[in-house]
């Protein structure tokens, strides 16, 4: 216990307000603010089990699973001293929809939701959430069963708000008072965030909300990432939020070895095909890209095998219906990727008969992108196509390649779930649901909509509301359907390398959303 | 805005005020000639220059025939000879963890002689293919600039009036702006669409991007001079003359003008083309310039800086040819300044 | 007088305002910039991205939206940057400038003493072996990209002799302000202090040792000289302080654009938070509001330098006063 703990960024800070802030600063939003429920705060794949945090336990739904009512704990109070209550829960959601940024498409299923995502200035969710301050009820009405509906509240989207917070932004100079063990003492965009404890906070649950080791944390913004790699070595910085530079790798892994953590995070790399545009809207040219495609080269660029494994499906590993499959190798049958298949990968170019067809190969400036997408220039161009690189920067990239009226023909990508769900990978980023044409928001850069799949998909989502198991099997023949039609080239799965400083202590890496790598506050520094 | 090499200060009050080393009309072009070969330090560039050309334009031959290897493709997997022995260009990191791939450094011989960057490409190669498109690009966008600031200068100089304010007006407001702050939001946003002006359409991974660009932002600095030798010629008496004897316009700005604005032009072409291909690199190492597979010394720069504290060559070498490239260009430049314009150099501001 | 000063401020207003019209129209000229679908997160549905244009009035022709965003940077001065909507741009350039300040005093008094000592070292050293030594030392400086400069400034500080008791004490790149450790403020910003004052080091050296040359001839020069005064009175009295002038001047314009951003490279290298880095990051995230309010910012201390300067001339010599 106790200590200061220091933390190095290269972001210049993101917004601090749970209802805008989109995964940047998730890794400090759930040391401050807690939600109804969350996910358990422990290392590996149970770090993806959902717990009550804010509730006393998780309920089951009723109504033909379109009820759940929470009742509350007792006695919580947020920092300023004024007790969490029910109706803190309709203001945090309506705040999604009232507050400008990325308003909830995830609570746009509770009854009335669709009207506020409509009109903000009219929203009213009293029909959808029915809270009783008295009581310590929150009752939540949904207009159909949505099996994610439980994940979807535990991000920080639905962390706990005083109700009478404005419908606007909280800015870095007015943070919202806190629920958890920490509260932000000062926040200086583009320099520092600093946390302290939270003298009104104590420990109800230790698998929702443990009490933090470190008195303080001093979160030091808009370093670069070598110079954060310095600071760790030198015992400045106890944690570096980024990725260390590649070309610091073997340094910090000779020199420093006990102090770097290697752990598999569900996110999958990959390069998006464009189903629509030639030559790609033929099969046979995209299963060819995948047969030819020599994964350990990529992997290379990325920082070697030890920080990546190849993978050719749609699905992550430890992912709910996960089965290792690998049609686009040599030798395939175990589900492993063995090396590229050019002499089939040739044979299908040829039949499509597309050669000679001018291919741009799209990506932002970091090294690592570029040498991918060079390697895919030189590999179509092999193939047999006039093959050239587009790079965009690095703000205008995803919204350009989403954008189906600048027939993006293959960039790339990577994709991680907000939850660990099928339908958050599924219908939303090779299913016709993430599909809008003409638009900058359309996940689905693939524009992959195959009907007999989303059947399939629409299928295990029902499937899921009663029977999760049954589920499973469903989508992994989902996932199995998609590699098949192959709307990308699914590249590696990567490793998070954590880097601390030789006085951290307890290190515990939590794969969940919210973390994404160590536990910060379960560590301690000596 | 005078922070970028040779072209000294030309935010200079006094720039408007007509030199009068240049106002003597036709210069004696052969003295001129004669002073600038006995300058033996400015030859010396010259030769050096022309040298780094000459070089950089081998880049394909060294490529092909000596160091075999194809500079622009990926070679992620690709391995070489050292001491008899096949190694890979990219090594797995070292210790129990293994983490990382790291270039071949400096080999000294044949292939990869200075080693290879973070994709496994010859740098050697690349400095040289770069240094290609780093002085095309600057002596490119130098005489592009020329000519259109020559339009412009001219066209104030000799109009005056209204139209000599509403250009000096124009050019005010490019001056205003850093040129790199200039440049860089033109580039942004032209590197996701390329530019399209009436039937030309330029993509955004063409070298006449970048090349216009600075062109463009340079003018001010060109049209400044140009307008103030106009001026001097047009307000010398013995054009009022000409102009009373009922000469031409024509022959106005062909016999009496344009020889002196030539001059200026001459004197200084040689600082601009170095002030370009300074402003290249700085714009490709904010990767904003060159695009890829395209490469100029800046971008290697800009590659080389992920790998400085492991592989320092890969940026350090690109560096050294813009030194000496820009140095002897500046050096040239002086000396014809001194040939040509024996005062200028006691008025060091163009 | 007064006209002339009113002429310039109207100018400078009129030099503002394009330059934001351009960088405003260019902006929302290129394709994939779209704040909208920037603020509303990884999955938006296109609805979401409707009402969140309309909550931002981005849904409003182009000469509406520019008035709204000018009112928000001056007359309300609540402007919001796009990528962190809790976050006002003033403050956020205000904090920044005391970095660029730092960075660009400390290298200023670096590059006016030395270039000064090489200029009029050069002067009265002309004739001898050192005048085209220090001259061509000069020319050196002006040839070398300050980034790559910074560069190898790093490879030698932060790395290779980083070890060694001549750069042991030089910290990881970054920034600490003057008001809460003036050892480490001083640590950090020796380094880029050193690279920013290369460049000027060498132009200024050459200008003043040009200007020193030219005055020598000057009549007043030559008639303080018959008097019998010495050498060294001579120049130090009369020839040096004539040169320093339009030495001054050009301090004034070149300090104006360092300030308003143009010390942005050096701030790329070496990590500096000053306005050019925040102007650099806010292009690269093509954040409308910060550019546009840094931009503006560097444009009124370009033209402020340039006004100043011109007033000063003016003030000095009534032969340069415009007509």
């Amino acid at each position: 216990m106790g200590g200061t703990m220091v933390l190095a960024w290269n972001g210049i800070g993101s917004s601090i307000d749970p209802a805008v802030d989109y995964d940047q600063n998730w890794t400090l939003l759930n040391m401050i603010y807690d939600g109804l429920v969350t996910w358990k705060k422990v290392g590996g794949s149970d770090g993806n089990t959902l717990v009550p945090d804010l509730a006393q336990q998780i309920p089951q739904a009723t109504d033909g699973g379109k009820t759940y009512v929470f009742h509350l704990r007792p006695g919580i109070m947020y920092s300023d001293g004024t007790p969490v209550k029910a109706s803190d829960f309709v203001r945090a959601i309506e705040r999604e929809f009232t507050v400008p940024g990325p308003v909830g498409s995830f609570y746009q299923g509770i009854v009335g939701g669709d009207a506020c995502a409509k009109t903000p200035k009219t929203c009213d969710l009293s029909k959808g959430i029915v809270a009783d301050d008295s009581a310590g009820t929150v009752t939540f009405h949904l207009t159909a069963p949505d099996p994610d509906f439980l994940q979807k509240l535990a991000l920080p989207f639905g962390y706990a708000v005083p109700s009478n917070t404005p419908d606007k932004e909280v800015g870095p100079s007015n943070p919202l008072p806190a629920t958890g063990p920490y509260m932000i003492d000062h926040y200086t965009p583009n320099q520092e965030i600093l946390l302290v404890r939270n003298p009104k906070f104590h420990e109800w649950s230790k698998d929702a909300q443990p009490q933090g080791y470190p008195d303080k944390i001093d979160i030091r913004l808009s370093l670069t990432s070598e110079a954060e790699v310095t600071m760790v070595e030198h015992g400045q910085a106890d944690w570096m939020y980024d990725q260390p530079p590649s070309d610091r790798l073997n340094e910090i892994a000779t020199q420093y070895t006990n102090q770097v953590h290697l752990n598999p995070v569900p996110q999958v790399y990959h390069m998006a095909l464009n189903t629509r545009v030639a030559p790609f809207d033929n099969v046979k040219v995209r299963q060819a890209v995948n047969f030819a495609t020599d994964r350990a080269a990529i992997i290379k660029a990325w920082g070697g095998p030890q920080v990546a494994t190849p993978t050719c499906q749609i699905l992550p590993p430890d992912f709910p219906g996960y089965v290792a499959y690998c049609p686009y190798t040599t030798n395939p049958g175990d589900g492993k990727w063995h090396g590229p298949d050019m002499a089939k990968a040739q044979q299908l170019i040829a039949q499509s008969g597309t050669k000679g067809q001018k291919v741009a190969v799209i990506c932002t400036p970091d090294e690592a992108s570029k040498a991918v997408c060079l390697y895919f220039v030189s590999l179509l161009k092999q193939l047999g196509y006039d093959s050239s690189i587009k790079v965009l920067s690095a703000a205008v990239e995803y919204p350009y390649v989403q954008d189906s009226s600048n027939k993006a023909q293959i960039s790339f990508s990577y994709w991680y779930p907000d939850y660990p769900s099928g339908a958050d990978w599924f219908d939303v980023v090779v299913g016709c649901n993430g599909f809008h044409p003409n638009s900058s928001a359309s996940a689905n850069l693939s524009e992959f909509c195959d009907p007999t799949i989303q059947k399939m998909t629409e299928k295990a989502i029902q499937t899921s509301v009663t029977d999760q198991a049954a589920a499973n099997q469903m989508w992994s023949q989902v996932d199995k359907a998609t590699t098949d039609q192959a709307p990308w080239v699914s590249l590696f799965l990567p490793k998070h390398i954590d880097f601390v400083s030789s006085r951290v202590g307890n290190y515990i890496f939590d794969p969940n959303v919210l973390v994404g790598g160590i536990l910060i506050d379960q560590a301690w520094v000596k | 805005m005078s922070t970028v090499g040779g072209l000294e200060h030309p935010i200079d009050p006094l720039a408007d005020a007509p030199p009068e080393g240049w106002v003597a009309g036709r210069s004696p072009w052969a003295l001129a000639g004669h002073k600038l070969v006995r300058n033996r330090m400015a030859m010396a560039a010259l030769a050096v220059f022309l040298g780094i050309v000459v070089v950089s334009f081998m880049g394909p031959f060294y490529a092909d025939h000596v160091a075999h290897t194809d500079p622009f493709a990926s070679q992620l997997t690709a391995t070489t000879v050292i001491n008899g022995k096949k190694v890979d260009v990219l090594q797995q990191g070292g210790g129990v963890l293994k983490l990382g791939e790291t270039p071949i450094g400096p080999t000294w011989q044949r292939n990869y002689f200075l080693g290879a960057d973070s994709q496994g490409r010859d740098v050697a190669a690349r400095v040289l293919y770069g240094g290609r498109t780093s002085l095309t690009i600057g002596i490119g966008s130098a005489v592009i600039c020329s000519l259109l600031a020559v339009i412009v200068g001219m066209v104030a100089g000799f109009y005056g009036g209204v139209t000599d304010s509403i250009i000096s007006r124009g050019l005010d407001v490019v001056w205003a702006f850093p040129v790199y702050l200039l440049a860089i939001s033109i580039a942004t946003v032209l590197l996701t669409q390329g530019l399209t002006i009436g039937p030309f359409s330029i993509s955004a991974s063409s070298l006449w991007l970048p090349t216009l660009i600075i062109a463009v932002i340079y003018v001010p600095y060109v049209a400044r001079p140009v307008r103030g030798a106009v001026l001097s010629v047009r307000e010398k008496e013995f054009i009022e003359a000409a102009i009373a004897q009922g000469a031409s316009n024509r022959r106005l700005i062909f016999n009496e003008i344009l020889p002196n604005v030539i001059t200026v032009l001459i004197v200084l072409l040689p600082l601009m083309i170095a002030t370009t291909i300074l402003t290249e690199s700085a714009l490709s190492y904010l990767s904003i310039g060159v695009q890829p597979p395209n490469a100029s010394w800046g971008t290697i720069i800009n590659d080389g800086q992920q790998l400085l504290y492991t592989r320092p060559w890969v940026a350090i070498a690109p560096g050294i040819m813009i030194v000496l490239t820009v140095l002897s260009l500046n050096v040239y430049g002086d000396g014809v300044r001194d040939a040509l314009d024996p005062r200028a150099k006691l008025r060091v501001k163009d | 007088m007064l006209t002339f000063v009113i002429r310039r401020m109207i100018a400078t207003v009129f030099v503002v305002f394009t330059i934001t019209v351009l960088v405003f129209l260019i902006f929302f000229h290129t394709p994939g910039v779209d704040p909208a679908r920037k603020l509303a997160g990884r999955n938006p549905s296109p609805e979401t991205i409707k009402a969140i244009k309309h909550q931002y009035g981005l849904d409003r022709p182009l000469p509406v939206q520019y008035v709204i965003l000018m009112k928000k940077l001056f007359i309300s001065r609540d402007l919001t940057s796009y990528s962190n909507q809790g976050q006002k741009v003033v403050p956020e350039i205000v904090a920044a400038t005391p970095v660029t300040l730092s960075l660009v005093l400390g290298a200023a008094v670096i590059w006016v003493v030395v270039s000064i000592i090489m200029g009029v070292a050069a002067a009265v050293l002309r004739g001898t072996i050192f005048d085209p030594m220090l001259m061509v030392l000069a020319l050196i400086g002006i040839s070398m990209p300050v980034f790559w400069l910074g560069e190898m400034a790093n490879l030698i500080t932060q790395d290779r002799y980083h070890d060694t008791f001549l750069f042991s004490w030089v910290p990881p790149l970054g920034y600490t302000p003057l008001t809460q450790d003036p050892v480490m403020w001083f640590k950090h910003l020796v380094i880029p202090w050193l690279v920013l004052s290369v460049l000027y080091i060498g132009l200024y050296a050459r200008v003043l040792r040009a200007d020193l040359l030219e005055t020598e001839n000057e009549d007043y020069v030559r008639t303080a000289r018959a008097k019998g005064l010495s050498e060294r009175r001579v120049l130090l009295r009369h020839t040096l302080r004539t040169s320093m002038i339009s030495f001054v001047s050009l301090f004034g314009l070149d300090f104006g654009v360092l300030v308003g951003g143009g010390a942005l490279l050096v701030e790329v290298v070496f990590g500096l938070p000053g306005v050019g880095l925040l102007t650099y990051q806010s292009l690269i995230s093509l954040d409308l509001p910060v550019i546009m309010a840094t931009v503006i910012y560097g444009a009124i201390f370009i033209v402020l330098a340039n006004a100043v300067v011109d007033v000063g001339y003016a003030w000095l010599d009534p032969r340069v006063r415009p007509a």
